[in-house]
């Protein structure tokens, strides 16, 4: 115990005893946060629904890797009259479009308020073909893959980031009919097993309820933009403190199996991005009842057909970030 | 435990410690604003508060009231376990503020905090106990 008196009666020597304790807490929790990755379940195979045909375009699911995208569209523009002639067993494939006898996909670039943005408008014979994938096919805090090799591993005709679920550790988190997690108090999308979309409050309707009554995807992020065709955030909305204008990535219904996704390109010199009542305003004005945020910054990324889409960046580095979970149209 | 002689220049010097460590505060908080993208948090934006109320304004004020305090026991631990309280909360400001920004949180979060206040309560307490007339250490003559 003298010893000890002696030692830290010793100018500075418990200051710098506990300055090095307090920098090595203050390192841990910081890569707990962001770094140590905490795998928790592993994602069970899901059930398949309807295939349609292989065709000559690809596989299946009519995915086609990227190196591969012009030559089908080529392939594609050669056979446009057997196509149009004969029942489009075949999935049709341009740089912005797909179609075949379940999905119709066309991805539109446009340019408003000094912004880029990208609306993808979405067909679907039925809501099966509306998934979601978790990075590595995994649960888990800090488990993450980018947009681009989740939609590749799932052969997605068209994938977005979802709401990053991975960075926090409440939200609502139920995807393809399985519950992760169910605790959080903020708005979460609900989409129903027949791909319509609603707005719940965490903790006023409970993950068990929300099962019983048929949900099938729920997210966790937003906020809600559009609610029965209304525009409900103002100017001064934002996503806990976030500059006005960002990268954004949004999805809206605009009727029965028909939905609208947006990504918008922001933080940069050409693109400075949509603040949320821009991007609800976008969402409304194509006829969507409802619209909601999705995670967005240096997540937003839209891939079709196995090339991403819009020009993902934080404001610091250009590219792709690895996140939680994507929200994807595919068969697989 | 060794005591401590504290005077005005000591106390004075660690209150001029303290309101740099406060500036510094403010100057992390500013370049970590240039980097957030407009983000802010509340928790990074009044961390300074933490050297500045609990550092600079007590250590300011024990100069002036008390410019001599009587070396006893504890007096280095009171003094030890305060700053290490004001330092933990600053810090745990600080991640605070980080998580916030970066939009997560973390389980370890309060634990700054509440170690922060338990160690500057006590380290306050101890400084109010009063002398009992006992042993004091031989080397609080030099301390």
């Amino acid at each position: 115990m003298n010893r000890v008196r002696s030692f830290f009666g010793k100018p500075y020597r418990w200051a710098a005893m506990y300055g090095v304790i307090l920098a090595l807490a203050f390192a841990f929790v910081l890569l707990d946060a962001f770094v140590i990755p905490k795998a928790q379940i592993k994602v069970e195979p899901q059930s398949t629904p309807t295939q349609p045909e292989v065709s000559e375009y690809g596989d299946s699911a009519g995915y086609i890797a990227p190196d591969a995208a012009t030559d089908h569209t080529e392939k594609e523009d050669d056979n446009n009259a057997d196509v149009e002639e004969s029942p489009p067993v075949a999935p049709v494939i341009t740089d912005t479009s797909y179609k075949d006898e379940n999905i119709s996909i066309s991805i539109e670039t446009a340019r408003k308020n000094g912004t880029t943005f990208y609306v993808a408008d979405i067909l679907l014979s039925d809501a099966s073909y509306l998934k979601t994938a978790l990075a590595k096919n995994v649960f888990g805090r800090n488990i993450k893959q980018t947009t681009t090799a989740m939609a590749e591993e799932h052969q997605a005709i068209f994938a977005v980031n979802g709401d990053y679920y991975g960075f926090r550790d409440t939200g609502y988190v139920l995807r393809n009919g399985v519950s992760y997690r169910d605790n959080g108090n903020d708005d979460a999308l609900v989409i129903d097993g027949d791909g319509s979309f609603s707005v719940v409050r965490e903790g006023s309707a409970s993950m068990e309820s929300l099962v019983d009554d048929g949900a099938w995807q729920v997210f966790s992020f937003g906020p809600a933009l559009v609610l029965d065709g209304e525009i409900v955030v103002g100017s001064g909305s934002e996503v806990s403190k976030s500059k006005n204008s960002n990268p954004r990535t949004a999805i809206g219904q605009a009727g029965e199996l028909h939905y609208i996704v947006i990504v918008s390109d922001g933080r940069t010199q050409e693109s400075k991005g949509f603040s949320l009542l821009e991007l609800a305003e976008e969402f409304a004005g194509r006829g969507c009842s409802i619209a909601y945020n999705l995670d967005g910054g240096g997540s937003s990324t839209m891939v079709f057909n196995g090339r991403i889409t819009n020009n993902p960046t934080d404001g610091r580095r250009t590219g792709e970030r690895e996140v939680s979970d994507i929200v994807y149209i595919g068969y697989e | 435990m060794s005591t401590l002689d504290m005077n005005r220049p000591r106390s004075g010097r660690t209150a001029f410690i303290y309101l740099l460590l406060s500036a510094a505060c403010i100057a992390v908080t500013n370049i970590y604003a240039l980097f957030g993208h407009g983000v802010r948090s509340a928790s990074m934006d009044t961390m300074f508060l933490y050297p500045l109320l609990m550092g600079a304004a007590p250590y300011l004020l024990l100069s002036i009231l008390l410019p001599r305090i009587r070396r006893r026991r504890f007096l280095r631990l009171a003094f030890n376990l305060y700053n290490s309280g004001v330092a933990t909360l600053t810090v745990g400001a600080m991640l605070n503020g980080i998580l916030e920004i970066a939009g997560t949180a973390s389980a370890y979060q309060p634990l700054f905090m509440a170690t922060g206040w338990i160690f500057a309560f006590i380290g306050f307490i101890l400084f109010l106990i009063p002398d009992s007339g006992g042993r004091t250490d031989k080397k609080a003559k030099n301390p």
